[in-house]
């Protein structure tokens, strides 16, 4: 049985098209490739 | 693919031609983006939306820069109705490709028309305060805003979900279905819109759950059965397959509607709009009629006047002639005793028969106004011929009056005063020729002028003995 109250909890109120710009700022970009690079990186300055 | 180190084209091996780097891992890494793109496509291409969003999210988490694969999942969420989301997908995907990039065509898509994009703002502005809505319990104002919203972008899945689930809470399954279906037809495996709708068709068909029969199920997708109160209701499912026909049969329905209101209202109406000109140009017409019949009968009343005024004149004429006659029979009887004296000034009857003739016309026509020269010739003949006359008559009275003829007496003593005023003895006798030929009212009226006219005289003393004589009688 749904439960409007909790169902309702889930619906989010929309991005406005001013609200975009902010919203491609904030986008956290950091992708597995990054995280792979930063990682090689460190591994070399232990190594070092 | 290029080395993520110097930015070198990789070759086959695991590492970088130019720097020596390993990117065996860094490969793999693309590899699995580029698999969840392909996967992503897929899910795309049979209307997997979500499924979609899911797997091109997952090969933008590997590789960012995976431009085709941001591009797809900004398309789906264009699809979908998110159309910030898809915007900021391709405003990224420009700034990490600007050139040769498809993301450009779309940004200019949506940028180039303002009334798109208004229409976009609105559409979510409305979808937000339906929320707003949601969350302060007012549900019917809810439905009333996802209604416009959905008229503005029916692509919106979460406006088609947000109102389903408002259907759903007021248990009006079949519109909760409808949009559901609806967004079914858009995104084929959303896991909300699968779970709603699975709540729906367990509220539609509760007896037909757990059962599960394939001739049952069978015949559950011919039919549509649900409990309404304590009525189980049963509707064909196939019913939207003839569509056309309904269609067809619902536009021959509404023709026949049309005209029948053509005939029923409009022609009415016209009827009655033709009755109430019809029935002004005969209020006017009339009004023209009254105001004529009204001047006619002023007009008459008029002519009446004018009539009676005719006759009045026609009557004062006719009487002014009449006098005029009377006139001028005194002016010629004037003349005549002028002409009658001037010929011959002792025939004084002559001329006392034309004075006498016109003091009887003046009598006969009463006290009227006569010119200034008639009233002087007259009362000159008069004053010329009076003595005489007067002489006259006072000679042949009392003749008449001595031998006993009273009756030709009075006249001519009457004469002869008349002529003479200050012959107080024929007044005093004409008074007793009266008085003896029996007439004592007369006799009584001019014994009582003598008293008065010629005071202290015999005639007086006479006079008033027989007017007591008279009263002693009485």
């Amino acid at each position: 049985m749904i439960n409007f109250e909790e169902e309702l909890k889930k619906f989010h109120p929309s991005l406005e098209v001013e609200d975009a710009e902010e919203a491609i700022y904030n986008q956290d970009l950091t992708d597995m490739a990054d995280l792979m690079v930063k990682i090689v990186k460190e591994s070399k300055k232990a190594g070092e | 693919m290029n080395c993520y180190q110097c930015g070198c084209t990789l070759s086959e091996h695991d590492f970088c031609t130019n720097c020596g780097a390993d990117v065996a891992l860094y490969k793999r890494i693309i590899y699995i983006s580029n698999r969840f793109y392909n996967d992503g496509l897929e899910r795309a291409g049979v209307r997997d939306l979500t499924g979609a969003i899911t797997s091109l999210r997952q090969s933008l988490k590997f590789d960012k820069n995976n431009v085709e694969a941001r591009n797809l999942l900004g398309l789906v969420y264009f699809e979908t109705g998110e159309v910030v989301a898809a915007l900021s997908e391709w405003v990224i995907s420009k700034n990490l490709r600007p050139k040769k990039n498809i993301a450009d065509d779309y940004i200019n898509m949506i940028q180039t028309n303002q009334n798109r994009l208004d229409t976009i703002n609105q559409t979510i502005k409305k979808y937000n305060q339906a929320l707003t809505y949601c969350n302060q319990d007012s549900l019917d104002l809810a439905v009333i805003q996802l209604k416009k919203v959905l008229s503005l972008n029916p692509k919106f899945i979460r406006a088609h979900q947000l109102l389903a689930l408002l259907y759903i809470n007021s248990e009006e399954w079949e519109r909760a279905k409808r949009e559901l279906s609806k967004c079914l037809e858009i995104d084929t495996n959303n896991t909300a819109t699968l779970r709603y709708l699975k709540e729906v068709d367990e509220m539609l068909l509760p007896e037909e759950n757990g059962k599960g029969s394939s001739k049952k199920q069978k015949k559950s997708n011919e039919v549509i059965k649900y409990q309404s109160g304590n009525e189980t209701i049963i509707q064909p499912a196939n019913m939207k397959e003839s569509r056309g026909v309904t269609s067809l049969l619902n536009l021959g329905i509404g023709l026949a509607i049309g005209i029948a209101i053509a005939f029923f209202l409009i022609l009415p109406a016209r009827i009655q709009s033709a009755k109430a000109g019809i029935d002004e140009e005969l209020r006017k017409v009339s009004e023209q009629s009254d105001s004529k019949t009204a001047t006619i009968d002023e007009l008459q009343q008029q002519l009446g006047v004018l009539q009676a005024e005719n006759e009045t004149l026609q009557q004062d004429v006719a009487a002014y002639m009449g006098s005029d006659d009377g006139t001028l029979q005194s002016v010629e009887s004037l003349l005549r005793a002028a002409d009658a004296y001037l010929t011959d000034a002792e025939d004084v009857t002559t001329v006392e028969d034309y004075l006498d003739q016109i003091e009887t016309e003046m009598a006969e026509e009463g006290e009227q106004e006569n010119s200034e020269a008639f009233d002087n010739l007259y009362h000159t003949l008069l004053a010329l011929v009076g003595p005489q006359v007067a002489e006259s008559y006072d000679e042949e009275g009392h003749a008449a009056f001595w031998a006993g003829n009273y009756e030709e007496a009075i006249p001519k003593l009457a004469k002869a005063y008349q002529y003479d005023p200050t012959n107080g003895q024929a007044l005093f006798d004409l008074a007793n020729s009266y008085y003896r030929s029996g007439d004592e009212t007369k006799a009584k009226e001019l014994y009582q002028e003598v008293v008065d006219l010629f005071p202290n005289t015999e005639k007086a003393d006479k006079s008033a003995a027989t007017l007591a004589q008279i009263a002693g009688a009485e």
